[in-house]
C-alpha cells in the first residue's frame, strides 16, 4: 500500500476513483454506456494536446503555439478534403506532415536564433493563427468524407473509435522516452543541458526533435478534433493552452524540464474530464461551474501534495 | 500578394463607383467599414453585402474589416486606426455591448457616425441606432416555437452561450419567461452555459444527452455554435424525439432540418444588416440625422432599435427563406431613408 | 565601465543593453509607419495607441514582479476582472467617493494576490498550478456574485480621466494621455524598488537562487507572498485603468485576454522566465513594440484576415534584429579585448 502511495500519480488516481464512486452514487446516468462513451471521447483530443506540451516540458521548453498549430492543421486537412477533394488518408498525412514541419520551424528558429522558445512560439502562434484565418475567413469546411466523420463518432460499446489514436500514441511515447535514445536525450537535455552537452548529446538536435514531436502531436490532436466535430472549424485549438500545461504539470511534470510522467498526464486529463462531466451530470448552476472547477483542481493537487509530504517525497 | 490583390479589387471598385456615379443618385466619396466583433461565420455575408452596397449606392468604398480575435481591445484598435486612415463611418457588431461605447463616443466626437448591426450596444450609447434581431425577442420566440413543436408539454434545456456576455443573461431570462407562461406544462430542466465554443460545447451537450436524454423533450440553443453542436449531437445519436430549435442558418443546422433532426432555427438577416447598414452609415456621414420621431422599437438594450427581420426556418420554408429575407431587406431599404432619417 | 567613455553615437548604438536595441527598433518602426501611413501619427491614432499600451504595460508589470522570483501568476487576468467589477460596485452601487473606491480595489487585488502567495508557500505546490486553479476560482466567484451584469453608470469623472491628457498639445502632436502617465509613475516606483531598495534586491536574490537566498538570511516565504500581493495590486491597478478607459465595468474584459500579453512584454524586454533578472524599462519597450507593430499594420490596412501572420512575422523579425545587434556587439567587444 505504502509503495503505491509512493507513486507520484497515486493521489490523482485516488481522486478519480473517489470522484467516480461519488458520481455513480449521486447520478446513476454516470455509469450508462453512452455517458462513459461521451466521457472517453471528450478526453481524446485533450490527451494529445497535453502530450504535445509534455514533450516540450520534458526538454525544458514551452510551446505556446500548440493550439494555433493544431487549429492550422485542422483547417488545412479539412480544406484539402473539402475544397480540393483529396481523399481521407493522403489529406491526413499531409496534415500531420504540415504539423511536423511547423514544429520544425519552431525548433529551428529557437535553436538558430537563440531567442527564448517562449517568444518564438508566441510569435509563430500568431503567424499560424493568421494563416488559419486567411485560409478560412472564419468559415468552417463542412464537406468531409463520410468515413472520416463516421470514425469520429463511431464506437464499440463504450469505447469511442477515436480513442484508438491517443492510446497508440501513449504506448509509443512511453516506449520512446524509456527505450529510445533520442527520447532519453531529450530528457537529459531538459534535466541539465550543459551536462548533457558534455556527455555528447547534441542539445540543438534534441530541442528541434522535441519541437517536431510536439508539432506532430498537436497536428494529430487537430485532425482528431475535426473528426470529432464533423467539420473543420477555424476555432479548433483556441482554448488548448491552459489544459496543455495543466494536465502534464498536475500529472507531475516539472516546469524546469527533465521530468515528465506519461501516466500522470493521462490521469490528469481523465480527472479534468471527469470533473467537467460531473458538472453537467449533477446539474451545477452554470454560474458556479468555473468556480467549482478551480476548487476541485486545487483540492486534487493539494491532496497529492499532502500525500507526497507524508511519504517523505522531496 | 494579398495586398496587391486587394488593391486590384479596390481599384475595380473605385472604377465602378466612378463609372456609376453619374447614374447613382447618392454617390458619395465616403470610405465606410463594416466591422464585426471578431472572426465568426455569422458575418461572412457582410463581405458580399459590403461589395453590393458600394456598387448599388455609389459609395466610394465599403470594406469588410475583421478584428483578428474576438477581443474588445482589438476591435477598439481597429476602429481607431481606421478612423485615423480617414474612414467616414462604421457599421459594427458590438463585441461587447457595453465596452464598445467609450470608443463610439470618441468616434462621434470626431464626427464619425456608427451604427450597431446584428447586435446592439447597451444604452446609454452614442451609436446612432441598432439594426438587429432583438436578442430577447428571438430567444423568446424560439422557445415559443419549441414549446409548440413539443406539443405544449415536456421538459426543455437551454443551451446558452458565453456567460460573460450580457446578452446571454437576456436570453436566459427570455427562455425562463416563455417557459413560465405555460403554467407548469413545460419545465426548464437545465441551463447549460458556455456552449458557444466547438470543443467545450461538444463535450457539454453530449454529457447532457448522456445524463438525461430520456427526460428531455426539447432543446433551445441560443448561440450560433451551440446550435451547430447540438444539431450534430442529435444527428450522431440518431434521436428525433428531442426537438431542437437553433439560431442562425449554419449549413449543419439547415442539413439537420432537412434530415428531420432539427425542428427549426431562428434565422437572422446578416446580409440585410450589412447592406442596409452600409447605406445608412453613408447617409449619416453625408450629414443626415436620425429623426427624433422615427418609429424605433424599445428593447431591454436600447431605445433605438430597428428590427432587421427574423423568421423561423423549418422544413416548410427551408428552400424559400433566403428569398423571404431578401424581400424583407428590399422593403426595409426602400422606406428606410424616409422613415428614420432626415436629410437636408 | 571605461574610466573615460568616448560618447560617440556609434558606440552608444553598439554598446547598450537589449533595451537600447529595442528602443532603436521602435524608432525605426515609428519612422517607417509614419512615412508609409499618414494616419499613423494622427492625434487619434497616437492617443489610442498610448492609452492601450498604458494598460498593457501595467499588466506586464503584474507578471514581471512574480517572474522576478522565478514564479508565475496565471491569475493576473482573473484578479483583473474581479477588480474591474469590484471598482464598479464600489462606485456605482455603494456610491463611494472615487479615491476610496480606488483604494478599496487596490486592496482587493493585493488581498487576492496574497491568497495566491499564501497558498503557494503553505502547500508547497508550485505557483503555476496554484494560480491556474485560483484564476478559475476568482473569475468563477466573480460570475456567481455579479451574474455577469455590467455596470455602466460609473461617475462621469472616472471615465473622463481615462480620456484626459496631461500637458499641452503641439499641432498634431497630442498631449500625453493621463493613463500613460500613471503607467510611467508605476514603472518609476518599480524601478526604485528593484534598483534601490533592500526588498527589491531580496526579491531578485530569491529568483536567482532560492536556496542560497534562504541561507543568507532572506525570508524567502515572506518575499514570495509579498510579490504575489504586489502582483495582485498591480493587476488591480491595470483593471482600474481599463475601467476608466472604458467608462464601464464589465465581466468580459481582462480574464484570459491578459494571459499572453502579461508574459510577452516583460519577456521581450529582457526579464528572465527563470527568475532573478527584471527590466522595468524593457517591459515598457516590449509592450510598446507589440502595440506599435499591431497599430502600424492596422493603419497600413495590411492583410485583414491575414493580420496575425504579419504580426507574428514582424515580431520575430524585430527580436531577431535585436539579437543580431547584441551578437555583433559581443563580437566587437571580444575583438577589442584581444
Amino acid at each position: 500500500m505504502r509503495s503505491f502511495f509512493r507513486l507520484q500519480w497515486s493521489g490523482i488516481l485516488v481522486g478519480i476513483i473517489a470522484g467516480g464512486i461519488a458520481l455513480a452514487l449521486s447520478a446513476p446516468a454516470f455509469l450508462s454506456e453512452f455517458n462513459l462513451f461521451v466521457l472517453l471521447r471528450s478526453i481524446c483530443v485533450s490527451l494529445l494536446v497535453a502530450y504535445s506540451q509534455m514533450v516540450m516540458l520534458g526538454v525544458g521548453q514551452m510551446n505556446l503555439s500548440v493550439g494555433a498549430l493544431g487549429g492550422l492543421v485542422a483547417v488545412v486537412t479539412g480544406g484539402l478534403m473539402d475544397a480540393l477533394g483529396v481523399p481521407t488518408l493522403p489529406a491526413i498525412m499531409i496534415g500531420v506532415a504540415a504539423g511536423g514541419a511547423a514544429g520544425f520551424v519552431n525548433g529551428w528558429l529557437t535553436v538558430k536564433t537563440g531567442i527564448n522558445g517562449f517568444i518564438v512560439t508566441l510569435a509563430t502562434a500568431s503567424a499560424f493563427a493568421g494563416i488559419n484565418l486567411g485560409i478560412t475567413k472564419a468559415v468552417p469546411f463542412y464537406n468531409l468524407p463520410a468515413d472520416f466523420v463516421a470514425f469520429g463518432n463511431g464506437r464499440l460499446g463504450l469505447f469511442p473509435l477515436l480513442l484508438i489514436v491517443p492510446l497508440l500514441v501513449t504506448v509509443v511515447l512511453a516506449l520512446f522516452f524509456s527505450r529510445a535514445v533520442p527520447g532519453r536525450h531529450m530528457l537529459a537535455v531538459g534535466g541539465n543541458a550543459p551536462a548533457a552537452q558534455l556527455s555528447g548529446v547534441s542539445v540543438p538536435r534534441a530541442i528541434i526533435s522535441a519541437h517536431v514531436l510536439s508539432g506532430l502531436l498537436a497536428a494529430v490532436a487537430g485532425i482528431l478534433a475535426v473528426a470529432q466535430l464533423g467539420s473543420a472549424q477555424p476555432t479548433i485549438g483556441s482554448d488548448w493552452l491552459v489544459i496543455s500545461f495543466a494536465a502534464p504539470i498536475i500529472g507531475g511534470a516539472s516546469l524546469a524540464g527533465g521530468a515528465i510522467s506519461i501516466v500522470g498526464t493521462l490521469l490528469a486529463v481523465v480527472l479534468i474530464g471527469l470533473i467537467q462531466n460531473a458538472m453537467v451530470l449533477v446539474k451545477v448552476d452554470p454560474y458556479w461551474v468555473q468556480f467549482l472547477l478551480g476548487a476541485l483542481i486545487l483540492a486534487a493537487v493539494w491532496f497529492n501534495r499532502y500525500r507526497a509530504v507524508r511519504v517523505g517525497e522531496s | 500578394m494579398q495586398v496587391t490583390r486587394m488593391r486590384g479589387a479596390l481599384a475595380v471598385g473605385l472604377a465602378l463607383g466612378v463609372a456609376l456615379s453619374p447614374l447613382a443618385a447618392m454617390a458619395s466619396d465616403n470610405k465606410i467599414a463594416l466591422v464585426p466583433g471578431g472572426p465568426h461565420p455569422y458575418f461572412a455575408p457582410w463581405e458580399q453585402a459590403a461589395a453590393d452596397a458600394q456598387k448599388d449606392f455609389g459609395i466610394a468604398s465599403v470594406e469588410y474589416k475583421v478584428p483578428a480575435e474576438w477581443k474588445l481591445e482589438l476591435q477598439t484598435e481597429l476602429f481607431e486606426s481606421l478612423a485615423a486612415q480617414g474612414y467616414a463611418g462604421f457599421g459594427y457588431f458590438p463585441g461587447d455591448a457595453v465596452g464598445v461605447n467609450s470608443t463610439v463616443a470618441e468616434l462621434k466626437a470626431n464626427d464619425i457616425p456608427a451604427v450597431a448591426l446584428g447586435g446592439c450596444a447597451q444604452d446609454p450609447t452614442d451609436t446612432a441606432f441598432c439594426m438587429a434581431t432583438d436578442v430577447y425577442a428571438s430567444a423568446y420566440l424560439g422557445t415559443k416555437a419549441l414549446i409548440e413543436a413539443m406539443g405544449g408539454k415536456g421538459a426543455v434545456v437551454h443551451l446558452a452561450g458565453l456567460l460573460v456576455d450580457p446578452n446571454t443573461t437576456l436570453r436566459v431570462q427570455a427562455v425562463e419567461k416563455a417557459v413560465a407562461e405555460t403554467n407548469g406544462a413545460v419545465t426548464l430542466l437545465q441551463t447549460l452555459g458556455d456552449t458557444d465554443n466547438q470543443e467545450q460545447g461538444d463535450q457539454k451537450i453530449n454529457a447532457l444527452l448522456a445524463a438525461q436524454k430520456d427526460q428531455i423533450g426539447g432543446m433551445i440553443a441560443t448561440g450560433y455554435i451551440s446550435s451547430v453542436v447540438a444539431a450534430t449531437a442529435l444527428k450522431n445519436l440518431g434521436d428525433k424525439k428531442i426537438k431542437l430549435i437553433g439560431i442562425d442558418d449554419d449549413k449543419i443546422v439547415l442539413d439537420g432540418i432537412k434530415d428531420g433532426f432539427v425542428a427549426g432555427t431562428m434565422a437572422q438577416n446578416p446580409y440585410g444588416q450589412g447592406y442596409i447598414g452600409a447605406y445608412a452609415v453613408d447617409l449619416l456621414a453625408e450629414g443626415c440625422t436620425v429623426k427624433a420621431d422615427a418609429p424605433f422599437i424599445t428593447t431591454p438594450q436600447t431605445a433605438k432599435f430597428i428590427d432587421s427581420g427574423t423568421l423561423l426556418i423549418s422544413s416548410a420554408n427551408i428552400e424559400s427563406y433566403k428569398d423571404d429575407l431578401k424581400k424583407l431587406t428590399g422593403e426595409l431599404q426602400a422606406s428606410f431613408k424616409d422613415k428614420f432619417l432626415s436629410c437636408s | 565601465m571605461d574610466p573615460a567613455p568616448r560618447r560617440t553615437i556609434s558606440s552608444f548604438l553598439l554598446r547598450g543593453s537589449a533595451q537600447v536595441g529595442l528602443f532603436l527598433i521602435l524608432v525605426v518602426l515609428w519612422a517607417v509607419f509614419a512615412n508609409l501611413a499618414p494616419g499613423f501619427l494622427s492625434k487619434f491614432n497616437l492617443n489610442s495607441l498610448l492609452r492601450s499600451v498604458a494598460v498593457d504595460i501595467v499588466v506586464g508589470f503584474a507578471q514581471m514582479v512574480v517572474l522576478a522570483t522565478g514564479g508565475m501568476n496565471l491569475s493576473v487576468g482573473a484578479i483583473g476582472v474581479c477588480a474591474v467589477m469590484f471598482s464598479g460596485y464600489l462606485m456605482q452601487v455603494l456610491g463611494l467617493p472615487i479615491p476610496v473606491a480606488i483604494a478599496g480595489t487596490l486592496a482587493l487585488g493585493a488581498f487576492l494576490g496574497w491568497l495566491n502567495g499564501f497558498a503557494i508557500v503553505k502547500t508547497g505546490v508550485n505557483s503555476f498550478v496554484v494560480t491556474l486553479a485560483s484564476a478559475s476560482l476568482f473569475s468563477g466567484g466573480m460570475l456567481i456574485l455579479t451574474k455577469a451584469v455590467p455596470l455602466n453608470g460609473l461617475p462621469p469623472e472616472f471615465g473622463a480621466f481615462g480620456k484626459s491628457a496631461v500637458g499641452p498639445a503641439f499641432g498634431s502632436i497630442p498631449a500625453i494621455p493621463s493613463l500613460a502617465v500613471v503607467a510611467l509613475a508605476i514603472g518609476l516606483g518599480l524601478y526604485l524598488l528593484f534598483k534601490h531598495s533592500t526588498l527589491g534586491r531580496q526579491i531578485l536574490a530569491v529568483g536567482a537562487n532560492a536556496r542560497a537566498a534562504e541561507m543568507s538570511g532572506i525570508p524567502v516565504d515572506r518575499t514570495i507572498v509579498f510579490v504575489h500581493a504586489l502582483s495582485g495590486a498591480l493587476a488591480a491597478a491595470a483593471a482600474l485603468m481599463l475601467t476608466s478607459r472604458l467608462a464601464a465595468a464589465m465581466p468580459a474584459v481582462a480574464g484570459d485576454d491578459w494571459l499572453l500579453p502579461s508574459f510577452l512584454a516583460p519577456v521581450i524586454g529582457g526579464t528572465a522566465l527563470s527568475g532573478g533578472i527584471v527590466s522595468v524599462v524593457g517591459t515598457i519597450l516590449g509592450a510598446l513594440l507589440v502595440s506599435t507593430i499591431r497599430s502600424g499594420l492596422l493603419v497600413l490596412e495590411i492583410g485583414n484576415f491575414w493580420l496575425p501572420l504579419f504580426l507574428g512575422a514582424f515580431l520575430l523579425a524585430a527580436i531577431l534584429i535585436e539579437r543580431g545587434r547584441a551578437a555583433y556587439v559581443a563580437r566587437e567587444q571580444a575583438r577589442r579585448a584581444l
